[in-house]
């Protein structure tokens, strides 16, 4: 569907994007997460057409767009501010594509009446001003806008950035609906993990304009590629040496040669080991009660271990027990040391 | 992207390079060259022996009482300074920081001079305080030994001046208060500070960058003062340019030679201090770190005699303010006679100050009565006064208009990333009258266009006949073009870059998404800003004296005129009942046009969208009862 084929960018001497190779397939809701300035929006507007790049090929549907002008792609866009045309009420705003396109009166009506209501506005907010809307609403104006000339993509920068936290995840829910409904291919930018996570058939990890990984959330997030995409993405504990040593001395297969990481909801706190698995004694020093789940601080070592466990009502562990971090070192993530040049 | 030569004559190239051409037209044609040549004519001069003599008006300058009119220009500019600041202050604490019973009533007085300034103003208070003015008569009767011409010179220019110039104290003053966070107040108080110790340590210090920029407004109003020194006789710089301007060599020593110093010190005065605050805003201003901001709520003043006394200084001010208004709307009712003695008539009102005319009976040298008909005029029915209302109506409508278009088009420009360099220049290119003092640019055009040498504007004299309302447009359009621009400018600011990519996105070429998206966000400000242009330029005073020529009469020229003695052998008859309904009227346009711009211009599209749907809910009660009334008749 989508091939981006070696892009560069670059903004005078400054190099955006190094490289970038990226393949969507049809109907997919792909993601670029990266945190910002990684590339992921500049990647997001060479596909729409407001950046050039300096080498490599856009192709879409297997035709060269790569010099394509913007208003010629058929890609829409939700932009992260919506930017809905203030004087314009809402009608207006979801007609402007299909007013430039000449389109017949009674056929501009019809598609949007008909893209409204598949986004559930009503007659009576169509014929309001932009700002009367509440931030869900205009985001559907935003999002009916970019569909109403039926393009074959749409892009979407950061919608839910300007959003707080309750409407965030039930947009979320929502924009999932409308894209599996739609069925259209969606590209989706976000510097918010758990955004990508939930929402994503695949996400692109993105990291000073080169891509880190690609893949299914689960592999993204289980099976991260590089040392960067694990730390990016959720929260993890890297182990120190001592810890490290520890495993090693029970008889893991442990490489202390490498930066060993391992996920807070893998370790437990106080289970009887089972096969392959070592418990390491240590103190709670802090305990986080989040309602769902618990999070404890525990001194293990020449360390600091997070541990995440499940809110059963059974087990809660005061600041200064002691108890026993359980690891099963087929969980941990090794990554080599990589050296300042390799980084830069 | 690639420009191919066949690409170079498309015809939006072609629009852009036409409209450069004109904007070079505009700066070098109407702004650089007669600019410069004032400057060398400065060292134009000749000596009796008619040899070139370069610094002969340097050394007028520095041997003869020249020097005194600057002087007096200083004087006058450091006094104001003290004085509006003074006053300034006053009003805005007094309505905005202080708990002052009345404080609504009292802010609607202290902003009359919001709708009616400048030379309205001045003839206004010359109604109350000149020699037979209404307050001086009512004193002098009190006070036999009183001396009745009182109301002239310096103190009358500084007492006029200093009540005149706060609107610009209660616009931005008046909001700096308004934007301070109320918890830091609150804090204050906390800690054990009293009410005058917060306003000294807490408050006033973050008012300090808004001070200042009025500081060298007023500085700059007082140093370049016209009408209340013209009026109230005052030897300043600016009476003296315009004097000089229209004399000649027969007369006095190189007039014009001298004409141009003043100006050019004028101008020089107004760059230093331009510079200044332009660097002392770029060191930026006391940012407000408070992300959730408390309203400021208004302190008592617990102290009962600082209590009563605050109350007594807000109301003498208000009166002071007030007074003028009110006699003047009063008087503009009153018959011929009333207003000629200046004693109000209570039994008699009358609309002939307005509309229509009354004959006048005079007594003639022979002791005979003698009668014109129809001598007693009212604005709109006194032809010279209309012809001061249209002309200056249709000049400043044009003029607004065109700095408008200048600004719009240019900032489209300015505001594009391709033409980021250029964009620059003209930028300041469009800037570049703000530094020069208004004086300096009409006196300017006067010599410099006063020529059949000009080969830009096709060898044509611009200030004679009728040509000179060119010259006024042109006048008025460039000194309008700074303040349009950055008001302009900012209305910008707030379209949203994603807007345009959105258009873009949507197929809408470059002109389709300015008419169609960018226009309609900034229209509202351009209109403001054409409303404010036009309501400065319709009693404006100081090019129309400069200008001032039978063709080139402007309203504000005729409410000058007014202010001549009325009535002696039948001439200038009822002139100060038209200054007064000129006034009033004045004041109607500028409030409507306040309005407009406040009040309707500032609604959003939700506002205008619930306006028109009751508007339409009117329109269908009218119909409707109108046709169930017709149903009943037919019925």
């Amino acid at each position: 569907m989508i091939h981006l084929n070696n892009i560069v960018v670059k903004f005078g001497d400054f190099t955006a994007l190094h490289d970038i190779n990226v393949h969507v397939k049809e109907g997919e809701f792909f993601t670029f997460l990266g945190p910002s300035g990684c590339g992921k929006t500049t990647t997001l507007r060479t596909i729409t057409g407001f950046i050039e790049p300096a080498e490599g090929t856009v192709v879409v549907k297997d035709r060269d767009i790569t010099h394509v002008p913007i208003e010629n792609r058929n890609i829409g866009i939700v932009f992260q501010s919506y930017a809905l045309f203030p004087t314009m009420t809402v009608y207006d705003n979801i007609a402007f594509g299909l007013k430039i396109k000449k389109e017949k009166r009674d056929e501009i009506d019809r598609r949007v009446r008909e893209i409204a209501a598949k986004v559930d506005l009503n007659d009576a907010q169509l014929f309001k001003a932009v700002s009367e809307l509440s931030g869900g609403q205009q985001q559907r104006v935003a999002i009916a806008r970019a569909l109403v000339t039926n393009p074959a993509i749409i892009c979407m920068d950061e919608p839910l950035s300007n959003l707080d936290a309750k409407l965030r995840v039930q947009l979320r829910n929502e924009l999932k609906k409308m894209q599996k409904d739609f069925g259209i291919t969606t590209i989706y930018v976000t510097h918010d993990q758990e955004e990508a996570l939930t929402l994503s058939d695949r996400i692109a990890v993105f990291n000073r304009g080169y891509i880190e990984q690609i893949g299914t959330p689960n592999e993204v997030y289980n099976y991260s590629k590089t040392e960067f995409v694990c730390n990016f993405i959720g929260d993890i504990n890297r182990l120190k040496e001592g810890f490290v040593a520890k495993l090693k001395e029970a008889g893991a297969d442990v490489d202390e040669e490498k930066h060993n990481y391992v996920r807070l909801e893998r370790l437990h706190v106080n289970v009887e080991p089972t096969e392959g698995q070592i418990a390491v004694p240590g103190t709670v020093t802090m305990r986080e009660y989040y309602g769902l789940y618990i999070k404890y601080y525990i001194q293990c070592l020449d360390q600091e271990i997070k541990v995440i466990e499940k809110n059963d009502g059974i087990r809660i562990y005061e600041e200064g027990q002691e108890v026993n971090v359980v690891i099963d070192p087929r969980d941990i993530m090794a990554y080599p040391v990589r050296t300042h040049h390799e980084e830069q | 992207m690639k420009n191919s030569k066949a690409g170079i004559l498309t015809p939006d190239y072609l629009f852009r390079m036409v409209g450069l051409c004109l904007f070079a037209y505009l700066f070098f044609g109407f702004m650089l060259m007669p600019c410069l040549n004032t400057l060398t004519s400065i060292f134009n001069t000749t000596n009796a022996a008619g040899q070139r003599d370069a610094f002969a008006v340097i050394r007028f300058f520095l041997a003869g009482n020249m020097k005194s009119y600057v002087w007096n220009s200083l004087k006058l500019a450091v006094a104001l300074v003290i004085t509006v600041n003074i006053v300034g202050i006053s009003i805005v604490l007094l309505t905005e920081y202080f708990d002052i019973k009345g404080a609504k009533i009292l802010r609607l007085g202290y902003m009359t001079t919001m709708i009616y300034s400048g030379v309205a103003l001045v003839t206004g208070y010359m109604f109350l305080y000149a020699g037979d003015g209404i307050i001086t008569k009512m004193l002098a009767e009190t006070f036999p030994d009183m001396k009745t011409n009182w109301f002239s010179g310096y103190n009358a220019v500084l007492f006029t001046m200093t009540f005149a110039c706060t609107s610009n104290h209660m616009l931005f003053l008046r909001n700096a208060i308004r934007g301070i966070d109320y918890n830091t107040v609150e804090a204050a108080r906390n800690m054990g500070a009293n009410p005058f110790k917060v306003l000294w340590k807490v408050v006033l210090p973050t008012l300090i960058p808004t001070l200042f920029s009025l500081t060298v407004m007023t500085f700059i109003t007082g140093l370049c003062a016209m009408s209340a020194p013209t009026l109230l006789g005052y030897d300043s710089i600016n009476p003296e340019i315009v004097r000089l301007a229209g004399s000649s060599t027969a007369d006095e020593a190189f007039p014009q030679a001298r004409a141009a110093l003043l100006s050019i010190i004028l101008a020089m005065f107004t760059i230093i201090l331009l510079t200044i605050l332009s660097s002392y805003e770029r060191k930026g201003h006391y940012l407000s770190v408070s992300k959730t901001k408390a309203k400021l709520q208004k302190q008592k003043i617990n102290n009962p005699i600082a209590n009563i006394l605050a109350h007594i200084y807000a109301y003498v001010l208000f009166i002071i303010y007030m007074t003028p208004v009110v006699m003047i709307i009063v008087f503009s009712f009153q018959t011929y006679a009333a207003v000629r003695m200046r004693k109000l008539d209570l039994s008699q009102w009358t609309l002939v100050n307005y509309f229509g005319k009354q004959d006048y009976s005079y007594l003639t040298s022979r002791g005979t009565y003698k009668t014109r008909e129809g001598s007693i005029s009212g604005v709109f029915s006194n032809e010279a006064t209309l012809g001061g209302i249209k002309l200056s109506f249709l000049l400043s409508a044009i003029a607004a208009a065109l700095a408008c278009v200048i600004v719009v088009i240019a900032c489209n420009y300015i505001f594009n990333k391709k033409n980021k360099k250029s964009g620059v220049v003209l930028e300041y290119a469009l800037l570049f009258p703000w530094l020069l003092p208004t004086i300096l640019i009409c006196y300017s055009y006067r010599t410099f266009f006063n020529s059949n040498n000009v080969w830009y504007v096709g060898n044509q004299n611009l200030y004679f006949a009728q040509n000179v309302r060119l010259l006024l447009i042109m006048a008025y359009t460039v000194t309008k073009l700074p303040f349009s621009l950055r008001m302009v400018k900012a209305s910008f600011y707030s379209i949203d870059e994603e807007l345009e990519d959105a258009a873009k996105n949507l197929g809408a070429g470059g002109l389709y998404t300015f008419l169609r998206v960018k226009l309609p966000i900034i229209l509202p400000s351009v209109l403001a800003v054409f409303a404010l242009n036009f309501n400065s330029l319709f009693t404006e005073y100081d090019m129309s004296a400069t200008f001032a020529s039978t063709y080139g009469t402007s309203y504000a020229m005729v409410i000058q005129s007014m202010c001549r003695e009325e009535g002696l052998y039948g001439y200038n008859i009822n002139a100060s009942g038209r200054r007064c309904a000129s006034t009033v009227f004045i004041m109607i346009v500028s409030g409507i046009i306040l309005y407009l711009v406040y009040g309707v211009g500032a609604r959003d599209l939700s506002e205008r969208l619930m306006a028109k749907k009751r508007r339409k809910q009117f329109m269908y009660k009218v119909t409707h009862l109108f046709s169930r009334k017709q149903e009943a008749v037919e019925g």
